[in-house]
């Protein structure tokens, strides 16, 4: 009996123990911060997130945020998690060790986590930005924008320039898929593999805003919420999704002259007047663009003219058999 | 005997549920259907408008122009093209000057034609010869002491504000003057190689006995071309069966363009004392 209260009371103490080193709220779940709580959402971003960090040059070469909070932004709500056992799980969602003695820190932002906020990028006032009064016939648009990426593009076709301060061709094949209409189901098929200068690159970070708007221009480095809205959490694709995969921007000739010479908004007609691109629906090149020279023997009138009289002819011209065996949608009966 | 009874009263509520629920599901039936109708019904046009305009016997071409799409034609909107009637828009050259622009920054805008410091690249020359692209320089190097090369790299950064986007700013509260709360149904711009607007996805919405609708195109703000100002406001009939294409007519001296209102101003120009009409 007395040795059954003993183990009774050890059992009891042992556990009363333990509880303290399970997690009693979100703050000490490792991986778990979120911007979006209500307290956390309170908060002006400047009173945790300093820009820009004082490991800015070794980390970006530019000023930026390239570090997590430092401790001072967390303890004024978040002090006793600091003590929560020996290892809390609380300081495992900056330090890739937990615990009292200082650890490294995770690289600054952890791509593996999920994301928190969307970017807005308004073309529309991009473009209105770095339109000239130029009208002479003698010039193509050139450069714009102060750019640390900036080349003066002496051999290449200058017309893209304009949206290339931000969109250069790729130089490394990127992952891609093809975009499929809502509710539509990819179908096997070819084993077409683009290559990398069908693409364009797209800026990532910081680094190509900042050359205008880290200061004075507005939204400024300091005003987060200029360019960036809290969304629910998610994971970022790095995957391409196109619906004609086929397309190449850098298709040469016979002769190996550029095909694609035009200015990237007699394509991307949709772009000019977005102000959000997730507002965007539809692709923003629409066939009609491609039909004003496309449109001969061989290229689209065929296959629309062959999909017409025969459902199940598959269009392979700028389509991969994903989308090709679709029916064609409404946009490419006009 | 009572138990008969309980069975007969469960049949008649659900013969009533059965009822309403066949009710409800033609109901939403229906409205799914008339929903599916109208959505049928709303067809859309595309209209394409042609930036290569006339001015006394010389072509012009309005590249990277931006165009408003409005719904009606110049009666519905007439309170707008009052409004642009009576709006004074401010020369880029004057701006400048009122500005205080040095000599120096105002022949780099026009060398080009630029509107802003954000419209090349400003080179280390431009930076040397510049007094504003200098000083910015000189303020980023000290900022940036860790990294030199950013002063120059990220010169706007420290421009004045006016310098750096007060002329578009300005053009931009302009335009929103102009509107009054009123909100285009579209914008677009013009490229620069086939200097054409497309306009896409417009929703048609014809009178009876119609298949266009009538619409108004306009910049809203103007363009300088030589020494002139030009604003355009022109109606466009747009239909879903074909591409509407509107050209920008320049009036010739007493004659009125058709169904279009154009505003031809003298521009203001900077003369060193202040601002003239060139």
């Amino acid at each position: 009996m007395k040795i059954r209260s003993v183990i009774v009371i050890t059992v009891f103490f042992a556990a009363a123990i333990a509880v303290n080193f399970l997690p009693r709220s979100a703050a000490q779940q490792r991986d778990r911060f979120s911007h979006s709580t209500t307290a956390h959402k309170k908060q002006d971003c400047a009173s945790c997130h300093k820009i820009p960090t004082s490991n800015w040059l070794s980390a970006r070469g530019f000023p930026d945020v390239a570090q997590f909070p430092g401790h001072v932004a967390c303890a004024s709500c978040h002090r006793q998690d600091f003590f929560v056992g020996n290892k809390p799980a609380f300081c495992a969602g900056c330090h890739t060790n937990a615990g009292p003695r200082s650890a490294p820190l995770f690289p600054f932002p952890v791509r593996s986590r999920s994301h928190e906020f969307a970017t807005i990028f308004p073309h529309n006032v991009h473009q209105d930005v770095i339109a000239r009064t130029r009208r002479g016939d003698a010039e193509v648009a050139v450069a714009h924008f102060v750019n640390a990426s900036f080349r003066k593009l002496t051999d290449d076709p200058p017309k893209f320039n304009n949206c290339a301060i931000c969109h250069e061709t790729a130089s490394s094949l990127p992952k891609f898929e093809p975009r499929m209409p809502a509710g539509q189901a990819p179908i096997a098929g070819d084993n077409f593999t683009p290559s990398a200068k069908f693409f364009k690159t797209m800026p990532s970070g910081h680094a190509s805003c900042f050359e205008c708007h880290y200061q004075g221009l507005e939204p400024v480095a300091t005003n987060c919420a200029g360019c960036h809205r809290l969304t629910q959490p998610y994971f970022e694709s790095a995957v391409v999704k196109r619906y004609s995969l086929k397309f190449d921007h850098s298709a040469v000739n016979d002769k190996g002259d550029l095909v694609h010479t035009r200015d990237c908004m007699t394509c991307h007609v949709r772009i000019s007047g977005n102000g959000d691109l997730k507002t965007m629906k539809d692709a923003d090149v629409p066939i009609m663009s491609c039909m004003s020279c496309h449109n001969h023997e061989n290229d689209l009138k065929i296959e629309l003219d062959k999909r017409a009289a025969s459902k199940p002819f598959q269009c392979s011209y700028c389509h991969t058999a994903a989308i090709g065996a679709l029916p064609a949608p409404p946009s490419h009966e006009k | 005997m009572p138990a008969p009874q309980k069975p007969q009263t469960l049949q008649r509520n659900f013969g009533n549920n059965s009822a309403a629920r066949r009710l409800c599901v033609s109901a939403v039936v229906l409205f799914t259907l008339t929903c599916a109708l109208q959505l049928a019904a709303q067809s859309t046009g595309v209209l394409e408008v042609n930036g290569r305009i006339k001015i006394e016997g010389k072509q012009e071409r309005l590249k990277r122009k931006r165009f408003y799409l409005f719904r009606g034609g110049l009666a519905e909107n007439k309170s707008l093209i009052d409004r642009i009637r009576a709006a004074e828009f401010v020369s880029r050259d004057c701006f400048y000057c009122r500005m205080n622009a040095s000599p120096e920054f105002r022949s780099w805008l026009k060398a080009e034609d630029c509107e802003s410091p954000f419209c090349r690249e400003i080179t280390a020359e431009d930076a040397a010869k510049v007094p504003e692209f200098k000083a910015a320089v000189e303020k980023g190097s000290r900022q940036y002491a860790k990294k030199p090369a950013l002063a120059r790299e990220w010169l706007t950064t420290n421009l004045s504000p006016q310098l750096r986007d007060g002329f578009y700013l300005q053009r931009k509260k302009a335009i929103d003057g102009l509107l009054a709360g009123m909100k285009p149904l579209q914008s677009g711009m013009t490229d620069s190689v086939s200097v054409k607007a497309i306009f896409i996805d417009i929703p048609i919405k014809p009178a009876a006995g119609k298949s266009t609708e009538t619409f108004l195109i306009s910049n809203l703000a103007p363009f300088e071309i030589g020494t002139k100002s030009y604003v355009w406001a022109c109606e466009v009939e747009i239909g879903a069966e074909k591409k509407a294409v509107r050209a920008l007519p320049v009036p010739e001296s007493g004659k009125k363009a058709d169904k279009c209102e154009v505003f031809v101003r003298d521009i203001l120009a900077c003369d060193g004392q202040g601002c003239a009409v060139k």
